[in-house]
């Protein structure tokens, strides 16, 4: 039995389970999944079937539609492994909250966990249409944080890398800086005695205390403005770190707000504004942003022909685009507007918990 | 979306929406109160109908009727009463030189109902507060004249202080919101957008990046025959805007469509009635997908759907109640069996109204002094003699329900029906 | 999506929903010794509407007069849950106005009701108390930029009037997208809130853009910031009026002077000629066509002023802000720049960056009769009341055929 296996496996590994080729016959074949639905085949299958256009999965009883260009080779020797890489890879992809995006650490590790069960989920194929469409409309409402986040995270990858081989540079830098400074000290050291040797030698016996005091003190003043030097460098390097930090907190994300679907609990609810962020003269509003429709600068229409001619309207100023801005946003304020729900909604919302308003009112009333 | 965003900032959606359900509680609400406060008041002038109010109360009503109780009017009969003063608001434009825009008639007629929300018409005769929403409205819709000229084109020619009498009583019942978002401007809107794709002009909608103007008007040639065959496609697009502009100057007027639905979904609904195929149409390039299944809308509630879809489905929905609500509209006056229950609920009415409450809105004015029109107004004791009394009823039968009626001393047919 | 630029409301501050009141009936009509009460309570006011005003009015609480004008009476107030001050607008039954309520007040309740921006004075409540009419508005005790500009012992620099432009052109730019025309900017309708947030006020001259082949009446903006189109009578307009107000509001405060402070319609022309040209067919085509247009001799035109004049008039404003201020004095309306391509302009980033609204001077000294005297003018009126400004935009007819 399992010797049986063990054969087994080896043959999923040498055999393409669609053209039945083995590597015996063909040592280089390569082997590639499609994240899809991971079944393995041979690169020269993937190119007989996907060349030409999305197809059908080979493999007996899988219908999946395949397209080539998602194919690749496979990271990691269990499959499942696999497909959970990747399932979690899309979805922290989506969910890419930060910590700091958040009250508290609880909420934050409330995030983390429900990320943590979504993905299970996910991959165990428990509720996959329930956390697929929580997951769409998240990416959906909160397209803007989203992006940000994952600028972020690059940004935070690449400054990261960055600062590695900065660092690198600076040590190596700082070693032979130090190599050198030892080979000067050494050079000027001798050069000093040499000097002072020459100068007793030459001079009479009555200045040799003032020579070797002279001697000795250039050489401390040397080193002093060596030190002084040296601690400039690093003052600007530090500086130059700081900064760097700087920048990083200066971009931290513009919360778009918290998810209006509610996914996630414990956002931060204001984010109080960088005081370096540049002025925005709309202060955070989108001007002239629409959902259901793409403004023309003309329509025709031949009721508007008289308007379009008149020439006194025209000298006045009279400008048809901004009639037709506001047709055209009359014609859908408002349409995905549910009266029904969102106002049984809000009655029931003033009722629960009694807000000021209505708290006043009912005092006001029971007054009377 | 943005736009929906924006609908919400509105005091019509903020203040004047509803579901169908707190619609009617506030509308029970309300005749309850109205209907305890006339019980109150009628009984007490009966007991004292020498009282210094003045308005005894016809002989007829003391004699016979001391210890029957008072009959008011239900919620539903209230509705219908005031549906009628709607329906001589529509007529009641025309009486102006040039005719008042429909807009403007549009805008009171919404005022006349708002106001009938937390008002009872026992309490407030319509017929007082009608003029006064009509020309509330030339005011905030900026059509202006003088109460002067626009009290004399009224039938009747109510002086100038009885129409403006109960202003500020109305405007308090508009809760001081005065404007209303009509769907005839979207309709426009819309108008222009599918000629647009018609000419080959359409621009993408943001969500649906793919659209070209090309495949946009090849789409709309394409779509189903409209009801009636049309010669051209703009020669398809004018008919159907001009039934919708039909449906949203009377059906949508008159029924509860603006305290329930969005202006947007009001003109598409009654788009949809007009010409479905082509309505459909311009709904799926603004949200792609079939807007509304061919097959029964419901689906699985439980699993949680892509926003556009559930979008979709929600407004296909919202879509068919709110056509079903126009298309279900008949004006009173051109179906007899709600004529005959008109008159049997303004006959109601007659005696249910509420003395103090006319009086009341005299009080409101105390500014000017009652003139004897008013005063003759406020009582429902008029002493008509008979022979008047059926030149009236002649005069009535002649014009079955002219407009002239709306503005006269009383509403005459009830009156005369009813001795 | 998910960031909405439309701050809703707070539901603290919207009236209390119909439904409350159905609650409050049933809640009164279910105990029994509360149904005298109602009965009581029915004479007094009676109808559901009266109910859910007096719910509302019991909400503030009326306090010290903060000024009187011939149309309304302001106090300073405050809501009874909150402690929140607010100011009370208590408009005048005017005795002269036989059409009942006056035209300003209907203006400016129709449009501060659908108004909700922090640029825009808010409107919390309006209620009915004896008769009259108040309006609960924001209370804005720093005054108004009328009074900046002219107390020569506030010093104010180009970052500053960056800062207050900048709130005035998001204001203006609020209301356009609203379709709403405010056609009284002025610097003293810019009130100042204590936390130096300056609003645009006083909507009794607004009306919404006007739809194809409706006219709009020419008599409104007070004069200096009337723009040439208005004096020439035209009665199809946009948004670009209030533009050109805003571009006169901005070389106030760069000279701390009225820019062109003419004393008469006529006058007016004649400087707004001296100062960026004399209108005419080559700088504005068509404007000939305008109703009160004065064909000017063709020895006296003045031409047209360019990017020098106002780099050499407003030194203060830069060379980008001397642009800016140029391109919202344009004559012709249709060249003139639109709201929101003012608020796109490059000046706004470029230094000095605005003054933040904590930084910016200000004045205590009675601002907040300032304000009750701001609230209490009706539209169209200057602040002093002599000579040249007497009837300024006073007759108005209202547009409509």
């Amino acid at each position: 039995m399992a010797s049986k296996q063990a054969v087994d496996r080896r043959d999923e590994d040498e055999v393409c389970p669609v053209c039945k080729s083995s590597r015996y016959l063909n040592p280089n074949m390569r082997f590639l999944i499609n994240p899809e639905c991971y079944h393995k085949m041979c690169e020269s299958c993937v190119d007989r079937i996907f060349s030409s256009g999305p197809s059908n999965c080979p493999v007996a009883g899988c219908r999946k539609t395949l397209r080539k260009n998602r194919f690749r080779a496979q990271t990691f020797e269990d499959i499942g492994v696999e497909r959970e890489v990747d399932i979690r890879r899309r979805v922290m992809h989506i969910l890419n909250r930060r910590e700091e995006e958040f009250d508290t650490k609880r909420n934050y590790d409330d995030f983390l966990e429900q990320r943590e069960e979504m993905i299970a989920n996910l991959v165990s194929r428990i509720d996959v249409a329930k956390t697929e469409a929580q997951l769409k409309q998240y990416a959906l409402e909160n397209e803007q944080s989203i992006r940000a986040n994952q600028a972020l995270e690059e940004q935070e990858a690449t400054s990261f890398q960055a600062r590695m081989t900065l660092e690198q540079e600076e040590a190596q830098r700082r070693r032979q800086i130090a190599r050198q400074e030892y080979e000067n000290e050494r050079r000027e050291l001798q050069a000093g005695r040499e000097d002072f040797l020459t100068r007793l030698a030459a001079g009479t016996s009555a200045d040799a205390g003032t020579i070797a005091r002279e001697g000795s003190k250039v050489h401390l003043k040397k080193s002093s403005a060596r030190r002084s030097e040296e601690e400039r460098i690093r003052q600007k390097q530090a500086a130059l770190r700081g900064s760097e930090t700087k920048r990083g907190g200066a971009s931290t994300p513009a919360a778009a707000g918290p998810a209006d679907s509610g996914l996630i609990k414990g956002l931060r609810k204001i984010k109080t504004p960088e005081p370096e962020k540049p002025y925005d003269p709309f202060m955070g509003f989108v001007p002239e942003k629409r959902d259901y429709f793409t403004l023309q600068e003309s329509y025709p229409s031949s009721f508007l022909e008289r308007q379009r001619q008149n020439q006194m309207a025209s000298a006045g100023g009279y400008d048809l685009r901004e009639y037709y801005s506001r047709t055209l946003l009359e014609a859908f304020a408002g349409l995905g507007v549910f009266v029904g729900d969102e106002v049984s909604k809000r009655d029931a919302e003033k009722v629960s918990p009694p807000a000021a308003t209505e708290g006043a009112a009912m005092v006001a009333g029971n007054e009377k | 979306m943005i736009e929906d965003t924006i609908y919400r900032t509105s005091s019509q959606y903020r203040v004047w929406s509803y579901t169908e359900e707190s619609l009617q509680s506030l509308r029970a609400s309300t005749n309850t109160i109205a209907s305890d406060r006339v019980r109150v008041t009628l009984r007490r002038t009966r007991d004292a109908p020498q009282s210094a109010t003045g308005t005894p109360q016809p002989g007829s009503d003391v004699d016979s009727k001391e210890e029957k109780p008072i009959d008011c009017l239900t919620p539903e009969e209230e509705l219908v009463f005031v549906r009628y003063y709607c329906e001589s608001l529509l007529e009641l434009g025309d009486e102006y030189k040039p005719p008042l825009p429909t807009t403007l008639r549009a805008t009171a007629i919404q005022y006349l109902r708002r106001f009938y929300l937390t008002n009872s018409p026992m309490t407030y005769h319509p017929k007082k507060i009608m003029a006064c929403a009509l020309f509330l409205a030339t005011k905030t819709d900026n059509y202006y004249m003088s109460l002067q000229k626009f009290s004399e084109a009224i039938p009747g020619s109510p002086s100038a202080e009885e129409v403006i009498a109960p202003e500020f009583l109305l405007m308090q019942g508009l809760r001081f919101t005065f404007d209303i978002r009509h769907p005839f401007r979207g309709l426009e809107g819309g108008i222009m957008e599918l000629s647009a794709i018609a000419e080959g002009q359409g621009q993408p909608t943001p969500i649906l990046p793919h659209q070209t103007a090309q495949s946009l008007k090849q789409a709309l040639l394409s779509i189903a025959p409209p009801p009636t065959p049309s010669s051209s496609i703009t020669d398809r697009i004018g008919r159907a805007h001009n039934g919708t502009r039909e449906l949203l100057k009377t059906a949508a007027q008159m029924t509860d469509a603006y305290f329930l639905y969005t202006p947007s979904q009001i003109w598409l609904s009654a788009f949809l009635l007009s010409d479905r195929p082509l309505c459909e149409f311009y709904l799926e390039t603004k949200l792609g997908g079939p807007i509304i299944p061919s097959t029964n809308s419901d689906s699985d509630p439980s699993t949680p759907l892509d926003p556009l879809v559930e979008l979709r489905t929600k407004l296909s929905k919202v879509l068919s109640d709110c056509s079903a609500l126009l298309q279900g509209y008949t004006p009173l006056s051109s179906d007899p069996a709600q004529i005959k229950n008109l008159k049997r609920i303004a006959k109601k009415h007659y005696k249910c109204q509420n003395p103090e409450g006319l009086n009341m809105a005299q009080k409101r004015d105390s500014a000017q002094p009652p003139t004897s029109a008013s005063a003759t107004d406020s009582g429902p004791a008029t002493s008509e003699s008979e022979t008047e009394r059926l030149a009236k009823k002649r005069k009535l039968e002649e014009q079955k329900r002219g407009a002239q009626d709306l503005f006269g001393g009383e509403l005459v047919p009830d009156r005369t029906k009813g001795q | 999506m998910a960031a909405s630029p439309f701050a809703s409301r707070s539901p603290s501050i919207t009236v209390a929903s119909p439904n409350t009141a159905i609650r409050l009936k049933a809640a009164a009509a279910q105990s029994g010794s509360e149904s005298t009460d109602v009965k009581t309570s029915s004479q007094s006011h009676g109808e559901l509407t009266e109910q859910l005003n007096d719910s509302v009015a019991q909400n503030y609480e009326r306090g010290k007069k903060l000024g009187e004008g011939t149309y309304a009476v302001v106090y300073q107030g405050h809501r009874r849950d909150t402690a929140t001050t607010v100011a009370i607008k208590k408009i005048k039954v005017n005795a002269d106005y036989k059409d009942g309520l006056a035209m300003d007040a209907i203006r400016e309740v129709k449009y501060l009701q659908e108004l909700s921006h922090p640029n825009v004075i808010a409107l919390h409540d309006v209620f009915s108390k004896n008769e009259n009419l108040h309006l609960v508005l924001e209370f804005l005790p720093g005054g108004d930029l009328e009074m900046l500009i002219r107390d020569q012992n506030v010093q104010y620099g180009a970052a500053d009037i960056k800062a207050w432009m900048g709130m005035l052109a998001r204001g203006v730019w609020f209301c356009h997208e609203n379709f709403v025309l405010h056609r009284d900017i002025k610097p003293n309708n810019l009130l100042i809130a204590a936390d130096g947030e300056v609003k645009l006020a006083d909507f009794g001259l607004a009306r919404s853009f006007a739809d194809p082949y409706l006219n709009m009446t020419h008599q409104v903006i007070t004069r200096w910031y009337r723009p040439p189109e208005l004096l020439y009578g035209a009665r199809q307009y946009s948004g670009a009026v209030d533009i050109w107000s805003m571009g006169m509001v901005f070389a106030e405060l760069l000279l701390r002077v009225p820019f062109v402070a003419g004393n008469s319609d006529l006058d007016q022309i004649a400087k707004i000629s001296e100062a960026f040209g004399t209108p005419n067919k080559d700088n504005w085509p068509g404007v000939e066509a305008l109703p009160l247009y004065i064909e000017t001799d063709k020895n006296s035109i003045i031409p047209t002023s360019g990017r020098d004049f106002f780099l050499r008039q407003f030194p203060t404003a830069g060379p980008v802000g001397a642009d800016l201020l140029m391109s919202m004095c344009t004559l012709d309306p249709r060249k003139r720049i639109t709201a929101v391509q003012t608020l796109r302009h490059d000046w706004w980033t470029i230094d000095p960056q605005p003054t933040k609204n904590a930084d910016l001077p200000r004045k205590r000294k009675s601002a907040e009769k300032k304000m009750g005297e701001d609230l209490s003018r009706r539209g169209g009126e200057i602040g002093i009341s002599d000579g040249p400004f007497k009837n300024a935009a006073r007759q108005l007819d209202f547009g409509g055929k």
